[in-house]
């Protein structure tokens, strides 16, 4: 009885190929590897600072709640991409024919779908990062709107960071791109039309601060206004005659020209 | 029976409002709940809703509460005849003193006035008190300088002035606060003349003659040219005029014709 038990698993022993056997060493080497690559990859985020970099951020205070950190999120994929990359390289050597289709398309899929796991969690991270940063400088202004524009950079990023995720697996992202076109032109026509005035003063204040045709203390006639230059700046020069102090744009001194009164 | 604790409890009895001289954050937040705080110091670092700036850190216990007070009366958070109760730190960075003062209109000798309501930016008001402090603790290779700075309504001063010799700063763009400004302003101050700085702090020239009438002009006697000259000019245009003397060696600000401030450089 033992016999026959004994010839089984000899027979079965003998009946699996050397493949299928490497291929399981395979797998474990993996597992091996994998653990290293998890802890290669939590000591290479700390070392470079992303872990007090990203402190504060929305993104790493959900995942807190969550009772993880987004470097272990990260650390956990690079693990998980690790392992079934030797699962296919197992089944590869395994040379099991049914499932070539099938792990043929996923070997293509899987890179791409890990990276765009990652662009994403990256996208988040920044996205939450550029909205505190941009938060902390607009601090000094009170204005309840202001709140606005963090939060516009942000979605700004994380549209960016979406667009690219999707496009890395393959997904159909023209229209998204045509939007994201549109809305950067958008910005772009409005915030000319909008500081038109600035920058056409602030180019001729560049040229008056050069150049300095008249400076501090001159009698200047300018527009109709004559009087005694108190201040130039890049946007605009002030003129002061008895108590009246007249603020004049830049652009308007370049286009209507200077009189220099001398002699006094 | 009085013990310690009760004579402080008079010290701050009945105050109409407290004045804390730049406190920390922790010792700040103690006094919510308490009303009429106000924070008196060189920056805001509490977020306090009631506060009092010091552009110069006034060494002087007396002259740093007479300038708070100045500037709270002058911003309508206390009036005369109102007793305020002042807790600041005196030797170390932590509160350590407690003081009671009664508020009064002759405590208003226009050192907050000079540097709040002056033509120029406070913010340079204060940087040219700074150089001149410096000017005068250090002097120009050991040996007392003098120096003579003219603040704002810079256009009106340079009309009455005329140049001693070519303008330094000609086509330049120094101002005030810049780092290098130390240096060269004591380099230049060798020479005689006065400098002229604008409302935003740039030093429009150096070697200035200044020329305004002298009549009226109420300074101490004794003060020489310098100040004579400092001092006229201040009465003539809107101007703000910081002078360091070369024989006391003393900083000294003029507005409206009038000696103002004096402050010893020694001490700061």
């Amino acid at each position: 009885m033992f016999g026959s038990l004994q010839f089984a698993v000899d027979g079965f022993i003998r009946g699996v190929s050397v493949r299928v056997w490497l291929a399981l060493f395979i797998l474990a080497v993996g597992v091996l590897v994998a653990y290293g690559v998890m802890g290669i990859t939590s000591r290479l985020l700390d070392r470079v600072g992303v872990v007090e970099t990203i402190e504060g951020t929305t993104f790493e205070r959900t995942t807190n709640e969550f009772g993880t950190s987004t470097t272990r999120i990260l650390t956990q994929l690079s693990g998980v991409f690790t392992i079934l990359v030797s699962v296919f390289v197992a089944i590869t050597v395994a040379d099991l024919r049914f499932a070539d289709l099938f792990w043929g398309g996923i070997a293509v899929f899987l890179p791409q779908l890990f990276i765009a796991v990652v662009i994403l969690v990256a996208g988040v991270v920044i996205a939450d990062k550029v909205e505190l940063l941009v938060s902390e400088r607009l601090r000094g202004i009170k204005l309840p709107e202001i709140g606005l524009i963090p939060l516009l950079a942000k979605y700004s990023v994380l549209f960016v960071a979406i667009l690219i995720a999707l496009s890395q697996i393959g997904v159909a992202v023209l229209a998204l791109i045509v939007l994201l076109a549109a809305y950067a032109l958008a910005v772009i026509v409005f915030t000319a039309l909008a500081t038109h005035d600035l920058l056409a003063s602030g180019a001729a204040g560049v040229y008056l601060l050069l150049n300095q045709p008249y400076s501090i203390g001159d009698e200047v006639k300018v527009g109709g206004q004559q009087g005694i230059v108190q201040e130039v700046d890049l946007l605009v020069t002030r003129i002061e005659t008895n108590g009246e102090e007249h603020i004049i744009p830049n652009r308007t001194v370049l286009k209507d020209g200077i009189v220099r009164i001398q002699g006094h | 029976m009085t013990s310690l604790s009760d004579i402080l409890t008079d010290l701050v009895s009945d105050v109409d409002a407290v004045f804390l001289f730049s406190p920390n954050g922790s010792f700040y937040e103690r006094f919510t709940g308490v009303a009429d705080v106000a924070v008196i110091g060189a920056e805001n670092t509490v977020d306090a809703d009631t506060f009092v700036e010091l552009p110069i850190p006034f060494s002087d216990i007396q002259d740093r509460i007479k300038f708070g007070i100045e500037g709270a009366m002058d911003d309508g958070l206390v009036g005369e005849g109102d007793v305020v109760a002042c807790i600041g730190s005196l030797f170390s960075d932590d509160a350590d003193f407690a003081g009671r003062v009664r508020v009064d209109e002759t405590m208003r000798s226009g050192i907050y006035d000079l540097f709040t309501n002056s033509r120029a930016d406070p913010a340079v008001i204060s940087d040219v008190f700074e150089v001149a402090l410096e000017l005068g603790r250090k002097g120009q290779k050991g040996k007392p300088v003098g120096a003579l700075f003219v603040v704002g309504d810079a256009g009106k001063v340079m009309n009455k002035s005329r140049p001693l010799s070519y303008n330094p700063f000609e086509k330049s763009h120094v101002h005030v606060g810049d780092p290098i400004v130390n240096v060269m302003l004591k380099e230049f101050s060798r020479l005689d003349g006065a400098f002229v700085i604008s409302d935003s702090g740039k030093i429009v020239s150096a070697y200035r003659y200044l020329e305004p009438s002298a009549e009226g002009v109420d300074i101490p006697k004794g003060l020489g040219a310098r100040h004579m000259a400092g001092g006229a000019i201040t009465r003539d245009t809107n101007a703000t005029s910081i002078v360091l003397s070369e024989s006391d060696g003393l900083v000294r600000a003029f507005k409206g014709g009038k000696l103002i401030l004096e402050l010893d450089p020694e001490e700061y």
